[in-house]
């Protein structure tokens, strides 16, 4: 069994090869998320040697239960809020030489086993952004209060971007070099998810759906967007689109 | 003249005379400093010639001089939130960029 910080030479099991797995830089953002970012760490090292925690100025211990865990650590002094943590993260790893970057939450809410469904397209050359999505196959486990919050989001980004998704803010993406090349996620905090869609639609970038599990937790669930901030994240991301 | 026109005439000609001098220093920047000037000998006028207010109302189709000034001032006021607004903004983007470029140069990797 492979030990924390230490990717697995086993990695085919994982459904990709050692080489793919070596494509693959996963950038998580995290805030205070230090009791449980060394086991989602942990989880991903098994398999993915790159992974990249931007902790975004926490005020626990999340930076060095990342770095025990084997990832990179890179750290904003003061908290921007995760669509600035994310964009760090990606600039790291384009610079690291990333062929593929994945961005995953840090709540432990995403499973680990559906990355290799999520950059198969990219790898296969099919796409060039990779949008997990919960509602395709297991729309049954969100709770009923997201599921309306969720919807409502969908709608919003129909009438603002035109896109059809079946969920629009899901943090669990996988985006090849050149579409994380040209993402330039602007909004700090949370309405980053809106914007990245609407630059999917003014660029030439191929996307795909990909069905993922969530995992629902307490801890998932206490960490997460209350329903009330989607109201928040549509204002920022009107204005953004406003003032620009 | 009242004391209060005294009061309210002396501090505004010194931010004109500022706004002056600052525009003919900087003609480039015109843009910056010409709106100032004009606010403040506006202000002056309006101050100094109450009855000018009661005329510029009645061009603009608004009863009285003071309802004008109120008008004004709360139009002044929004455009100034504006622009603070967008000066934040700017300030916002600068700190995460600054913020990022010090999280990657001092990037801990497990390696090193």
């Amino acid at each position: 069994m492979s030990q924390p910080g230490q990717a697995s030479a086993g990695s085919v099991a994982f459904g990709l090869s050692e080489s793919e797995c070596a494509k693959i830089w996963t950038v998580i953002a995290a805030y205070n998320e230090g009791s449980k970012i060394a086991e989602v760490v942990s989880e991903l090292r098994t398999h993915l040697p790159h992974v990249v925690v931007v902790d975004d100025g926490s005020a626990d211990a999340t930076s060095d239960n990342a770095f025990g865990a084997g990832a990179v650590v890179l750290r904003h002094g003061v908290n921007r809020g995760q669509g600035a943590a994310l964009q760090t993260g990606i600039t790291y790893a384009l610079g690291q030489g990333a062929e593929i970057v994945v961005t995953y939450d840090a709540d432990g809410q995403h499973r680990m086993s559906d990355i290799p469904e999520m950059v198969r397209p990219i790898l296969a050359g099919e796409a060039d952004i990779c949008l997990g999505s919960r509602f395709l196959e297991h729309a049954g486990q969100v709770p009923w209060r997201r599921r309306v919050v969720l919807r409502l989001g969908r709608w919003f980004t129909l009438l603002t971007s035109g896109m059809r998704l079946s969920d629009t803010h899901n943090g669990f993406r996988a985006l090849s070099r050149r579409a994380a090349q040209q993402i330039d996620i602007r909004l700090d905090r949370m309405a980053h998810a809106s914007e990245i869609i609407d630059q999917i639609r003014k660029t030439d970038l191929v996307y795909r759906e990909v069905s993922v599990q969530i995992r629902y937790t307490d801890y998932s669930r206490q960490k997460g967007q209350r329903s009330s901030a989607a109201f928040k994240i549509a204002l920022d991301y009107l204005v953004q689109r406003l003032l620009k | 003249m009242t004391a209060f026109q005294w009061l309210a005439l002396v501090p505004l000609g010194f931010l004109f005379v500022i706004s002056i001098g600052n525009l003919f220093r900087q003609l480039g920047r015109w843009r910056a400093s010409l709106p100032w000037a004009i606010l403040w000998l506006a202000c002056g006028a309006a101050i100094a010639k109450p009855d000018l207010t009661v005329a510029a109302a009645h061009v603009l189709g608004i009863g009285r001089g003071a309802d004008l000034v109120a008008y004004a001032s709360v139009l002044a006021m929004l455009l100034g939130f504006f622009f603070v607004y967008l000066r934040l903004r700017q300030l916002e983007r600068n700190i995460t960029v600054l913020t990022r470029h010090i999280a990657i140069t001092g990037a801990r990797r497990p390696n090193d």
